[in-house]
């Protein structure tokens, strides 16, 4: 499909650049660590209560790393007029959506993987093997994260005081997958299992495709303007 | 073209009026007519500004959603300038209904905030007409504005239902033991005169906003089209 | 605070508010009609709105 392979394009261009630069991936991998260190000196976490302050604090450094991947995220369009290049190619401009969430959710995976393990290091936890199914939930909530982060990363590519502005917007419409996610995350831990997580883990699925396919079909007007 | 200006603003005046008779009576039966209630005793007569405050400001949240919508689908400036002005008023029933809810759990739950699902929600809703406002005010160029501002009303407005569902299982999940549930209201023996009060009451409120809607309007359409003689100078 | 102290306190405010910001509206409402109408018969326009 052409879409398919315009977005592979897109995807490749974008990966390779960062596989030379490491400008993203390493700033993000760094300011999650330093979250953590900073969120260990702020909050006294008692061995019981580490399993309930866990995944909030866990998804709090992800959220904020996650936006500063996201200011980032159209960087090299903006250079050299680069997306009004873009723009005049034939090219689908849902490709580029699809590219750039495909590009933030790789890399918000990657440092997740790593800041994932630290996390449980750093605060001295049990349940290692629980991680996966914590892991599952991040993962569905990072789909949301990114499908609703690289919207509204190009509804504010124009605006003034733009890396405050991101966050102001998108964290109120994120709420859902915060909720769900945390819970989730809370639940396995409490439970081991996923039993009573499946509503939440509904809202996340339900809240991916929703925005998911808004996203795409916005994105065109969005990126024109 | 005059001649549907002066309809609408008549239109308008008999709204004003409409709503300023409503809302006389309205006081009258919420705070003379209608009994104190049997639990809450008078501090719940800030309900009948209250509820029809929180409907107003889901209406309003509608409004921008239609205008965001047909905004973006058929682009006339009409659409943009009916989102933004129901984003404005919403931004304020919206602090209304916040302060109100405040107020009232004050006496009644001892606490000036508790984050119940109701005053949660609303608070959130606030911050979404707020995003949709500064985000119009930080972009420079006009029609980017109304476009991307028009996005956040389409896509807040989605998300609301969802928002709805997660804080409402997270706060019936967590129920902290020692308070009451606020999101019911303890109304048992409901005396008719409250009833009259509520319907009264919200009447009132919809008047008004319409009216304020109406005139937010139609200030936003001269004030477009002061730009439009300014920028061409005659040629309309 | 007795009970009808915060009634007329939440009554109050609301009320208040409501008035500040028709007669903002309706300032600016004046306002832009002076400009209008300055403008319209400065520019020379026959047009009708």
């Amino acid at each position: 499909m052409e879409l398919l392979k315009q977005t592979l394009w897109v995807l490749w261009k974008d990966l390779l650049l960062e596989l030379r630069r490491r400008e993203s991936i390493l700033a993000m991998f760094f300011f999650g660590t330093l979250l953590l260190f900073v969120f260990h000196f702020a909050f006294e976490i008692p061995a019981e209560k580490a399993a309930e302050m866990a995944p909030g604090l866990l998804w709090l450094a992800f959220l904020f790393t996650g936006t500063l991947g996201l200011t980032q995220l159209f960087q090299a369009e903006r250079e050299n007029h680069c997306l009004d290049a873009l723009l005049l190619s034939p090219m689908d401009r849902a490709s580029l959506y699809l590219a750039k969430v495909f590009f933030n959710l790789f890399l918000m995976l990657l440092i997740e993987l790593v800041v994932f393990p630290l996390f449980w290091v750093l605060f001295n936890l049990a349940f290692w093997n629980l991680l996966p199914s914590l892991f599952l939930v991040a993962f569905l909530g990072t789909i949301g994260f990114c499908v609703l982060g690289t919207l509204f990363s190009a509804v504010t590519l124009k605006a003034r005081a733009r890396e405050l502005l991101l966050p102001l917007i998108l964290f109120p419409l994120m709420i859902p997958v915060i909720l769900a996610t945390v819970r989730g995350m809370e639940i396995i831990l409490r439970t081991g299992k996923f039993t009573e997580a499946f509503s939440w883990l509904r809202l996340l699925i339900g809240f991916d495709v929703i925005f998911f396919t808004v996203g795409f079909l916005i994105f065109e007007w969005v990126i024109e303007a | 073209m005059a001649g549907t200006m002066q309809k609408r603003g008549r239109g308008r005046r008999v709204t004003g009026i409409l709503a300023l008779a409503f809302i006389l009576v309205g006081l009258y039966f919420a705070l003379i007519e209608a009994p104190p209630d049997a639990y809450q005793g008078d501090v719940q007569r800030i309900m009948y500004v209250h509820i029809p405050s929180i409907l107003t400001a889901y209406l309003s949240f509608f409004i921008v959603f239609i205008g965001s919508c047909l905004f973006l689908w058929k682009r006339e400036k009409r659409d943009d300038i009916l989102a933004r002005s129901a984003a404005e008023i919403g931004v304020l029933f919206t602090s209304l209904t916040i302060i109100e809810g405040s107020i009232w759990g004050k006496p009644t739950w001892g606490v000036w905030w508790t984050w119940d699902a109701r005053l949660t929600l609303t608070a959130i809703l606030l911050l979404i007409f707020v995003g949709y406002l500064m985000l119009r005010s930080l972009i420079e160029d006009e029609n980017r504005g109304a476009v991307c501002s028009a996005v956040v009303g389409v896509i807040g407005f989605l998300d609301i239902p969802l928002i709805h569902m997660s804080v409402y299982w997270w706060r019936t999940l967590h129920q902290p033991p020692s308070i009451l549930r606020p999101d019911k209201l303890p109304w048992e023996n409901v005396h008719p005169s409250m009833l009259i009060a509520l319907a009264v009451n919200f009447a009132a409120f919809i008047l008004l906003y319409f009216y304020l809607l109406s005139l937010r309007f139609r200030v936003g359409e001269m004030e477009e089209e002061v730009k439009t003689l300014k920028l061409y100078g005659g040629a309309s | 605070m007795s009970a009808w102290g915060f009634v007329f306190l939440a009554y109050g405010i609301v009320w208040f508010a409501l008035l500040i910001y028709l007669g903002n509206l309706k300032r600016r409402f004046r306002k832009v009609e002076r400009e209008l109408s300055s403008l319209r018969s400065s520019g020379g326009l026959k047009k009708n709105a």
